[in-house]
């Protein structure tokens, strides 16, 4: 605190210890506008924005250089929507103490935006022209002129309740309600939102007589309910509610639920079923036949095989020898072997009897028949002047039974042999085979025609035949 | 009951922008204190003449 004549800072004294000034007073007044500032502040802080503003500007009037009190106050003023008396709080703050003052930063945030300047403009404007037509009794202009202001600035206090004056004087109570409600978020103590705020809760509230007040239209009933505006036709009453009725409407919902269920839902419901079962079916029965197919091949493709392999086999076991094709072809190579490498014709001849003749000529190939019959033509002298000894011999010695074979070999080895052919005869004759005589006699007369040999075969035929 | 007419008078035209330079400089700042400045200042300037004359 300073002394008010010179300037210098007080002390606890009634006194300016500087120029001696009377400052008990002075400080009185400083008091009391502290007290008016802190109580500003306080009704601020609780939204009793009205009451700032009065306890702030009595503290400016016993101060007027309260820098707080005046930047607090264009604060207030600038939350009710009045930004021009902001500014001119702040404008005056900012004169007063030109350096370290946050009013300038507050007058910076309005000036710096020149839309948002333009807009509080138009914003004020408007409400100065709703204003306007509301004293040339043009309340519906004013109605929608207000409702433009308060799009563009929602906290403008005063078109709110200018607003909810014009909705009063047309019986609009509850939208009169809402717009002193919006009010009361604002300003919470204004003293003109509290008296219109009365007047509408008592055209709402009931009456004396326990009915509500209503206002009532041809078609529909219309009355407010706390927060709510409830419409309901005339003569609407609303029904009595009872358990058993409840009960049984709950009971014939579920029937009726029941068979919506059965009629509509199942019959789908078992048609998917039958659907998914049918494809599943003909899914089945594809796979079958595509097996069924598979199994065919391969039966088939088994029975070619098993030709094939019955004909591999025949071959096969043509070359191991089970016709003797190839025991045949061993004998002969095994023939061939010994005579060439021993001279031995009786052995040779032994290895080619093993040969089945008939075979030999018919089915085996030229190279084998040529080879055979080489074999044989080579051993043949041989062989046959070997076996004719040895069944002469036998002969001689009455024992026809070993003779015989014994001239057949010879005569096999050589057709020619006069001498086996004519005792091979004797031999059947003298063992009593006289068939088997008389036409190997013929033979020895067609072999040997004119000959002593010849003759004697003729006698014998003949005695052979009168036996 | 509230009368509309009435209660319209309370409503006054807001400032607008190019109000401001006006408003401030119409505004009246005298506070108390400069009221109790100018009391003591026309008391000693009583004072003086009387003293004087007494001298």
């Amino acid at each position: 605190m300073f002394c008010y004549q010179c300037g210098c800072r007080l002390s606890e004294h009634d006194f300016c210890t500087a120029c001696g000034a009377d400052v008990s007073q002075y400080k009185k007044i400083m008091y009391a506008a502290n007290r008016c500032y802190n109580d500003g502040l306080e009704k601020a802080g609780v939204r009793d924005l009205s009451g700032a503003v009065v306890s702030l500007r009595q503290c400016l009037k016993f101060n007027k250089n309260h820098i707080e009190a005046r930047n607090l106050l264009g604060l207030v003023y600038f939350e009710l929507g009045e930004v021009v008396a902001a500014l001119c709080e702040w404008v005056i703050s900012k004169n007063t103490r030109p350096e370290k003052n946050i009013a300038d930063d507050y007058i910076n945030m309005v000036q710096s935006n020149a839309s948002r300047l333009d807009s509080i403009n138009q914003t004020i404007k408007k409400y100065n022209q709703a204003l306007a037509y509301c004293r040339q009794d043009s309340k519906d202009l004013a109605v929608i002129q207000l409702r433009k202001v308060l799009s563009m600035n929602s906290k403008f206090v005063k078109a709110h309740q200018l607003l909810a004056l014009l909705y009063i004087d047309g019986e609009q109570w509850e939208k009169a309600g809402r717009e002193l409600s919006k009010c009361m978020e604002i300003d919470r103590n204004n003293t003109l939102t509290l008296r219109y705020m009365q007047e509408v809760d008592r055209m709402l509230a009931p009456d004396e007589s326990g009915r509500a007040v209503r206002k009532k239209t041809e078609e529909a009933v219309r009355y407010q309910s706390d927060n709510e505006i409830i419409i309901q036709p005339a003569g609407f009453k609303e029904p009595k509610r009872s358990g058993a009725g409840t009960l049984l409407n709950i009971g014939i919902g579920l029937v009726i639920g029941a068979a919506a269920m059965y009629f509509l839902v199942v019959p789908g419901v078992r048609t998917n079923v039958n659907n998914e079962a049918q494809a599943k079916i003909a899914d089945i029965a594809n796979q079958i036949d595509a097996k069924n197919s598979t199994i065919t091949e391969l039966e088939s493709s088994l029975q070619d095989l098993q030709a094939k392999s019955d004909a591999l086999e025949k071959e096969v076991s043509a070359y191991e020898g089970t016709d003797s094709t190839l025991a045949n072809m061993e004998l002969l190579i095994q023939a061939a072997e010994v005579y060439l490498s021993s001279q031995d014709a009786a052995q040779t001849a032994d290895l080619l009897e093993k040969l089945e003749e008939a075979e030999v000529r018919e089915e085996s190939a030229e190279s084998f028949r040529g080879l055979y019959d080489a074999l044989r033509a080579a051993v043949a002298p041989q062989v046959a002047a070997e076996s004719y000894n040895q069944a002469y011999q036998a002969y001689r010695d009455e024992n026809y039974h070993e003779a015989i074979p014994g001239f057949l070999k010879t005569l096999d080895y050589q057709e020619d042999n006069g001498d086996a052919l004519y005792y091979l005869a004797q031999s059947y004759r003298l063992s009593g085979n006289a068939q088997e005589a008389i036409a190997r006699y013929q033979q020895v007369i067609e072999l040997l025609p004119g000959t002593d040999r010849a003759s004697r075969a003729q006698k014998y035929i003949k005695d052979l035949s009168e036996e | 009951m509230i009368h509309f007419e009435e209660e319209l008078k309370k409503f006054h035209p807001s400032l607008e922008v190019e109000d401001v330079e006006d408003a401030i400089y119409n505004q009246d700042l005298t506070d108390l204190t400069d009221l109790v400045v100018k009391i003591v200042k026309e008391e000693q300037e009583t004072e003086e003449p009387a003293g004087q004359t007494r001298g």
